[in-house]
């Protein structure tokens, strides 16, 4: 293993040229990422045809220093406008956007940024160290895994919900039913499609939550009454202080083991990793009432989970040629043009390109955190202007964004009609993260119930009795009533005490 | 409109019927020519798109754009591509999912002018290495006397992957049940064990067959794969099962004959150059991957239709 890194480091060397392939990549990352609708996939497809005048290790350098900034990249214009600019960072928006609005974006895209690079690097250590045994357990994970670990994060939703047990089960469910729109996931027939066509995919994801988060978002502040004093004239630009990051090294660490795991899972990926880590904090935090108002690990636990899950999507990739997301399925194919076989046999004929990007991901980690600070600061001067500049401003993001991403103008319906439906949530006073965690873990959970249920041929007991699976269902049962009584506790507390309420 | 008329006036008397077509193809392509698809960036229909275009700019000098709109089981780039002026510059990327959605009644394959089939993959029955079936007489033999009892991976549900398993199904009498994965989900848990099989092509299994960690069982073309020598077919075997995955250039239904015409010519001399020819190479997909010209896609498309039609009827899936 040492040669290996030894030959890598010579590449690296040898090759000058590859440290500014990397700084490249990662600029180009953050900035696919950032704006809505490029999305770090498209930043890696449109960069595929120019790795052709580079060997395939400078090539395969270049795609994997846009996928790491690709998804810290997304939590800027999250944070900063509500707007998920990929799937990915959908989940730091709950968290990131409040406290932007609290005034504090400096400070949130600090957490995104420094979390960003922990869970990068942590990811890509497990990487290096232990990519194939890794491998190797993600196989032991069948559909009645991936079932489990769905419900799991679903329970979180218990334990979410800001006041009312009866509305966040409401806007979960209605998540959950909102994602079986479309063709039913094994038998191929539609579910409320209504003749529709173009809903034969169901409500595509990234619109779905522009829309309610955004937009919503949006509409709801030009109905505030006191609009003009809505311009955020305090905007700090100051990044976290040391201490106040320390405070969650453990929503840290537990993040980016969940991010990691779930990235070297073929067939989800960030995106479900930051929901599942943020589920997590939830669960595990003292406050949990607080997430969604702007909390540090609200922030925290879905940056690190959706970085360090880069490096576990890399894990499949190199160790058995089975891309880990939809990101390393373009890589896939970036390779193949290169005359490269991914499969098992590539960490052992093509030792030099392996362990180089090894250390190329890590370097771009790095490099993401050097670059980001500054940008964060200058980012964050954008919630100076009065918003009633930056709302349409938005509203055009939106648009342009939702349909840049497919080219597909039935994606922008489902986005404005998903804006007035959160917009309805949050008057309502639904919790949107419940809605949310509904919509994205409900078709993972849907879909390895009914596959599993036919390899087992509808066998119930031999479905839930294999060991993965019954840990992660009764801690599931555990903690959705350890959540019920906490939320029930508070609800007599806040009773108890009138002070309390507001 | 009247330049045409006044062409053609011309042409008869001249008595050269010949000229006019000629005139008209000469300065046809003048302009990029796009290439709609309903697959991802990056993805093989994407990347297919993007072999073609590279030589076929040299030879034209105009270049081919692939243009990716996803989503709606592809009806909103079917859409897309209905809407657009027939002036000879817009093509569609189609593949088996076009058939499938005309069986389905969801689209109509009178809407393409076949332009030329291009790629033809074939593919395979593949077992993890530790299955106790060495051999697909052993895997057959045991799917008869357990009907439905084998469960084989596929990409997506009602799709190409569930056609070529219901024919399978059909032609063998041995019934296996189907259980539908995103790509690479299926890859692992046919590694993992979770499912007995997988249903994939040569190309991006070969990797894990390579390693011996997969076990390539039957093949579905007329010939085995000069790479996979032990392999039997399944047409050896005497069943006729050879559905493969094919990928191809539309025009549309009222597309100008000549613009058909120019247009496969070059598109047959870019497919013909060594860049293309690579780059299939790469993709393990030179095995049976002959150009078929208008008129011979247009029979094949026929005949897909009618299987198809009768595979997915089989499955219950046409009402």
């Amino acid at each position: 293993m040492l040669e290996a890194y030894g030959s890598a480091l010579a590449y690296l060397f040898g090759n000058p040229s590859s440290f500014l392939l990397i700084i490249f990549s990662v600029i180009w990352g953050i900035a696919f990422g950032s704006v809505p609708g490029l999305t770090g996939i498209v930043g890696v497809a449109l960069l595929i045809p120019f790795t052709f005048v580079f060997d395939p290790t400078a090539g395969l350098l270049l795609l994997s220093g846009v996928y790491v900034g690709s998804t810290f990249g997304g939590s800027i214009s999250a944070i900063l406008f509500n707007t998920p600019g990929s799937p990915e960072a959908a989940c730091t928006a709950l968290d990131g956007y409040p406290m932007a609005k609290k005034g504090q974006a400096g400070k949130a895209l600090g957490i995104a940024l420094a979390s960003s690079a922990i869970g990068g690097i942590f990811g890509t250590i497990v990487l290096m160290l232990l990519a194939p045994p890794m491998a190797q357990f993600a196989l032991n994970f069948g559909p009645a895994e991936y079932f489990a670990l769905a419900v799991l994060g679903i329970t979180a939703i218990s334990a979410i919900g800001g006041g009312s047990i009866l509305k966040g089960l409401v806007a979960g469910l209605l998540g959950l039913g909102i994602a079986t729109v479309g063709l039913d996931p094994i038998t191929g027939t539609e579910r409320y499609t209504f003749g529709n066509l173009s809903l034969l995919t169901g409500i595509s994801f990234v619109p779905a939550i522009i829309g309610t988060f955004a937009l919503a978002e949006v509409l709801q502040r030009a109905g505030e009454k006191t609009s003009t004093a809505e311009v955020i004239t305090d905007v700090s630009t100051k990044l976290p202080s040391m201490k106040e990051f320390m405070e969650t090294r453990f929503t840290l660490l537990r993040s980016s083991s969940i991010g990691a795991v779930i990235g070297a899972l073929p067939g989800v990926g960030a995106t479900t990793a930051a929901f599942i880590s943020y589920s997590e904090a939830v669960r595990w935090s003292k406050r949990p009432q607080d997430f969604g108002t702007g909390v540090a690990e609200g922030i925290a636990a879905p940056e690190s989970a959706n970085n360090s899950a880069v490096g576990g999507s890399m894990i499949p990739l190199l160790a058995l040629g089975i891309p880990g997301s939809a990101t390393t399925a373009v890589m896939l194919g970036g390779l193949t043009i290169h005359g490269i076989i991914p499969g098992p046999l590539l960490m052992e004929t093509n030792t030099q390109l392996v362990y180089t990007v090894f250390i190329g991901m890590f370097i771009a980690n790095i490099l993401m955190l050097i670059f980001g600070i500054r940008a964060a600061r200058y980012f964050a001067l954008v919630l100076k202007a009065p918003y009633a500049l930056v709302g349409p401003a938005i509203v055009v993001l939106c648009m342009t964004g939702v349909y840049a991403l497919n080219s597909n103008i039935v994606d922008v319906g489902v986005m404005l009609a998903m804006g007035a439906f959160g917009f309805l949530l949050r008057k309502l006073r639904y919790p949107i993260a419940s809605f949310v965690i509904g919509l994205v873990l409900g078709p993972i959970a849907e879909r390895s119930l009914r596959q599993g249920l036919v390899i087992s041929d509808y066998d119930y007991w031999d479905f839930v009795s294999r060991p993965i699976t019954a840990v992660l269902l009764i801690a599931s049962l555990l903690s959705l009533i350890y959540g019920f009584y906490g939320q029930w506790k508070r609800h007599r507390q806040d009773r108890g005490s009138p002070a309390a309420t507001g | 409109m009247l330049s045409l008329k006044i062409t053609t006036i011309a042409a008869v008397v001249a008595g050269m019927s010949i000229a006019a077509p000629a005139a008209l193809a000469e300065d046809y392509p003048s302009r990029t020519i796009e290439v709609i698809h309903s697959y991802g960036p990056g993805g093989g229909t994407d990347r297919f798109v993007r072999a073609v275009a590279v030589p076929f700019e040299e030879i034209s000098g105009q270049s081919m754009v692939p243009i990716s709109i996803q989503g709606g089981g592809g009806m909103p780039a079917f859409a897309n591509f209905q809407q657009r002026r027939v002036d000879g510059y817009t093509l569609m990327a189609i593949s088996p999912d076009q058939i499938i959605a005309h069986a389905l009644g969801r689209i109509s394959m009178d809407a393409f002018q076949p332009l030329a089939r291009v790629q033809y993959d074939q593919g395979m029955i593949v077992v993890p290495a530790d299955s106790p079936f060495q051999t697909i007489e052993e895997f057959i033999a045991h799917a008869r006397e357990n009907p439905g009892d084998l469960t084989v991976g596929i990409t997506g549900a009602a799709g190409f992957d569930d056609t070529v398993m219901g024919l399978w199904n059909i032609e063998t009498g041995a019934e296996v049940t189907t259980v539908p994965f995103g790509s690479s989900e299926m890859v692992s848990n046919t590694l993992g064990g979770q499912v007995d099989a997988m249903h994939e092509e040569y190309g991006p299994a070969r990797g894990l067959i390579d390693s011996g960690d997969m076990r390539p069982l039957v093949v579905f073309s007329d010939e085995r794969l000069p790479v996979l020598p032990d392999v039997p077919t399944a047409v050896e075997l005497g069943y006729d099962v050879t559905l493969g995955r094919w990928r191809a250039f539309a025009m549309p239904a009222d597309a100008d004959p000549a613009h058909v015409e120019t247009l496969y010519g070059l598109i047959s001399e870019a497919v013909a150059s060594d860049a293309y020819q690579e780059v299939q190479e790469q993709a393990a997909l030179q095995f049976r991957s002959e150009l078929l010209d208008p008129e011979e896609f247009q029979a094949f498309i026929e005949e897909e239709i009618e299987v198809y039609t009768r595979v997915l009827d089989a499955l219950g899936l046409l009402n």
